[in-house]
């Protein structure tokens, strides 16, 4: 029951998230009142709320227990130092690769959490609070479950391989959502590329196109190579330590009775 | 008060049984030593009994273990804290608050008891432990006994039936251990306390304990009386070795009970070693902060010279500076005045290549050392990096310590494996010196005894070795001169016979049990009744 709960609210955590993206695209803004966005801060802490309140239903469904919420306390703590190193320099952020590597080894929905926590906590930490923090915090939350679409079995070289093609994706994944969540702000009306509240769709999302690639790739592209880079040189060593946290925190004690143990020794 | 019934254990992602079949009871007001060799199941025995294994760690039990009455398969490790205090290997490592004070009521206030409560059970460990002078102050300024003396404290707060140390002992000098030591003693008598633990350094332990479980392999397992067990066990402290040799009927537990006998011993003329004329390390006049930016001196005024050949121990208190001085040979120290050199060079300007043929250097935590993700991989590198033969680094492990599957993680190695993976590694280089800190932290006597055999070796071929210990057995078997360091300071600096006769703390027991003969050992023991 808690279980099917827990996976509901991720479910609507990610609808309502979707939303909050595109909503400007196909609705007139205008109409909402909402001209300032500052407004959107509130969200912020409502996600985090929602990510804790995740992580909680999950400790009580017996899912989790203190070993795993000890290392999503050191990922978000680490995560978040690197926010910090990378804070202000144009897409130097070295912050992705940890991600993407800590939600390979532990999965999707630890990742979700940790990534979502960890946007939190860095923008505590370096006052980055603002209309963005909620669409960073979706964003980094979503990075972090596509790595878990990368299928399990394969070699370690595919694996780094593909994990360089998937820190790249998400470097310009990162960098569109950034956008769109600012562009129908950024420009004011008068612009070719301006949104305009209420046109179509397809016109809104073409004008947004152009300006994303107009504007984007001077962050972008820094970021999906630091991103790709960092992971080439660390999958191994961080992956593998990763890795061996996740199978202490999946070792699952059993017990046997005396007779039980006797017939397996037999049947050996 | 602890029993175990046909107990078997098999670890996650392993086949080998640690336990198996395992039986036995312990009786309430018993103080248990539980021995075996390195890596052979002493520390899972211990977390078996509040259930951290498997609970924690994963695993298959069979069996049954009560604790107190209660099953530790119904009973997660949290459920038991108040009939069941741990303290672990390395305390420092498990203290979450800063100030004396707050750690000995932090479990408390984890188990919401209320102020009140809190208040009066935190002044009566306090006043248990003698630790009200030291209430106030920072954890990581105390001495290594005094750290003990806390983490115990800690773990008698919430008033346990049963307390369990592994290895309490082996991070401290002989007097700490020997306060710590008798702080339990006293704890079995007067509170009626049933304490385990599990120890290597057994000299400084079987004098308080009432019984011993001997584990011998993962099936054979026996639990009986300590002269019971010591008379026919593989593993026996100086003291009872010497009886065996002396031909003694019943074996002494205590130094005092081996002089009753009044063993007619000669004394034991020694010989200067002859030493080489070529000087391998220099010191002169050094003097070292903790850290760059710390005004307090670690080192003061430290001057000494060493030749080659020579196999030397460094003794003195926890904190006093050893392990300062030893980093200083690798040039890992900040120097504020003086210099070092090793082989005419000043280490600290050595290129990696240079550093590695010259000094080889195992700290305190030897698992700091490993990188690699298996033993095999590990040893695999450290033979290209040390530019030896493939399979060298591996021979030497295996030869040390018998036969580990080289596929395992090495952080999941034992203490004493770890030590000696890391010391592996730094002997294939075959450096010119070698510098060990706390060498035999975790290592049984078996063990200890092939490290000795094999640094005398490497010494015999004009080699340094310089270690740093509190092992006075491991100095008086090994080492022909001693340095004493007090404070900062450089305080005696002499041959070992002087050194550990000087004092009956760092006495070893040999010399204890026959004295002003100039005997260490059962071997130098044996030589002089031949």
């Amino acid at each position: 029951m808690i279980k099917y709960l827990s996976n509901l609210l991720f479910a609507l955590v990610n609808i309502l998230g979707i939303a909050l993206f595109t909503w400007p695209l196909f609705f007139d803004i205008n109409r909402f009142g909402l001209a300032e966005l500052s407004q959107a801060t509130w969200l912020a802490s409502f996600f985090g709320v929602i990510a804790i309140a995740i992580l909680v239903l999950q400790i009580n469904a017996h899912l989790l227990d203190s070993k795993t919420v000890a290392i999503v306390a050191v990922l978000v703590g680490l995560i978040s130092a690197l926010r910090l190193l990378g804070a202000g320099a144009v897409g130097i952020e070295p912050m992705w690769f940890l991600l993407i590597l800590a939600a390979r080894a532990l999965g999707s929905q630890l990742g979700f959490v940790v990534a979502i926590l960890s946007i939190l906590v860095s923008a505590l930490i370096t006052g980055g609070i603002g209309p963005w923090l909620p669409f960073q915090v979706l964003a980094a939350g979503w990075i972090a479950i596509g790595v878990g679409l990368i299928p399990k079995r394969i070699s370690f070289q595919m694996e780094r391989v593909v994990l360089m093609i998937y820190g790249v994706f998400a470097a310009f994944l990162f960098g569109l959502l950034m956008d769109l969540q600012l562009w129908p702000w950024l420009l004011g009306s008068d612009t070719q590329l301006s949104y305009l509240p209420g046109a179509a769709v397809t016109e809104n999302l073409s004008r947004f196109l152009t300006f994303h690639i107009a504007t984007a790739l001077s962050w972008d592209l820094p970021r999906a190579l630091i991103t790709a880079t960092l992971i080439f040189l660390t999958a191994r060593p961080v992956l593998g330590a990763f890795k061996r946290a996740k199978s202490r925190l999946d070792a699952v004690a059993t017990w046997r009775t005396v007779n039980e143990r006797a017939k397996e020794q037999r049947a050996v | 008060m602890i029993e175990f019934k046909n107990v078997s254990l098999i670890y996650p992602n392993s086949e080998q049984t640690v336990i198996e079949n395992l039986s036995f009871k312990l009786t309430e007001g018993e103080f248990v030593l539980v021995i075996g060799e390195t890596g052979i199941g002493k520390s899972s025995i211990l977390r078996l009994m509040n259930g951290l294994v498997p609970h924690h760690t994963g695993g298959i039990l069979s069996g049954e273990i009560e604790v107190a009455g209660r099953s530790t398969r119904l009973l997660r490790p949290g459920e038991l804290s108040d009939v069941i205090g741990v303290v672990p290997q390395n305390p420092i490592n498990g203290f979450v608050c800063e100030v004396v004070e707050d750690e000995i009521a932090f479990t408390l206030e984890t188990l919401g008891v209320p102020l009140e409560v809190m208040r009066k059970r935190v002044e009566e460990v306090l006043d248990l432990l003698a630790l009200a002078p030291l209430r106030h102050r920072e954890i990581s300024t105390l001495s290594g006994g005094e750290q003990q003396r806390v983490a115990i404290a800690a773990a008698l707060v919430t008033q346990p039936k049963v307390l369990l140390l592994d290895e309490p002992t082996s991070a401290l000098d002989p007097i700490a251990a020997e306060e710590v030591l008798s702080i339990l003693h006293r704890l079995v008598h007067d509170l009626g306390l049933t304490i385990i633990i599990a120890e290597h350094r057994l000299e400084r332990v079987i004098q308080f304990v009432d019984r011993i479980l001997l584990i011998k392999g993962s099936a054979d397992v026996q639990l009986g009386s300590t002269r019971d067990i010591l008379a026919k066990s593989h593993i026996a402290p100086p003291l009872v070795e010497l009886a065996k040799v002396a031909g003694m009927k019943e074996i002494p537990l205590t130094v005092r009970e081996f002089r009753r006998s009044e063993l007619e011993v000669p004394p034991m003329r020694r010989s200067a070693p002859k030493l080489s004329d070529e000087t391998v390390i220099e010191v002169e006049s050094l003097t070292c902060a903790y850290s760059d930016g710390v005004a307090e001196y670690a080192l003061r005024n430290i001057s000494l010279q060493i030749k080659s050949g020579e196999i030397i121990a460094l003794m003195g208190r926890n904190g006093a500076g050893k392990s300062t001085l030893l980093k200083s040979l690798v040039g890992l120290s900040p120097i504020k005045s003086g210099q070092v050199r090793v082989l005419g060079g000043d280490p600290s300007r050595f290129n990696s290549r240079e550093l590695i043929s010259s000094v080889g250097y195992v700290p305190q935590e030897p698992g700091d050392l490993l990188i690699e993700s298996t033993v095999q991989e590990e040893c695999k590198r450290a033979d290209i990096d040390n530019g030896c033969d493939e399979g060298k680094t591996l021979s030497i492990f295996t030869s040390l310590v018998g036969n580990v599957p080289v596929s395992i993680h090495p952080r999941d190695l034992s203490e004493g494996q770890k030590l000696t993976l890391a010391l592996s590694i730094l002997l294939s280089a075959h450096p010119r010196v070698i510098v060990l800190d706390e060498p035999t932290r975790g290592l049984d006597y078996e063990a200890k005894r092939k490290l000795v055999k094999i640094l005398k070796e490497i010494a015999s071929n004009d080699r340094t070795v310089l270690l740093a210990t509190h092992d006075v057995e491991l100095v008086a078997e090994l080492s022909d001169r001693v340095l004493f360091i007090a404070d900062g300071e450089l305080i005696s600096d002499g041959p070992v016979e002087e050194a550990l006769t000087a004092s009956p703390a760092f006495a070893p027991q040999v010399a204890k049990a026959l004295p002003n003969r100039g005997l260490l050992t059962v071997s130098d023991v044996k030589s002089v009744l031949e």
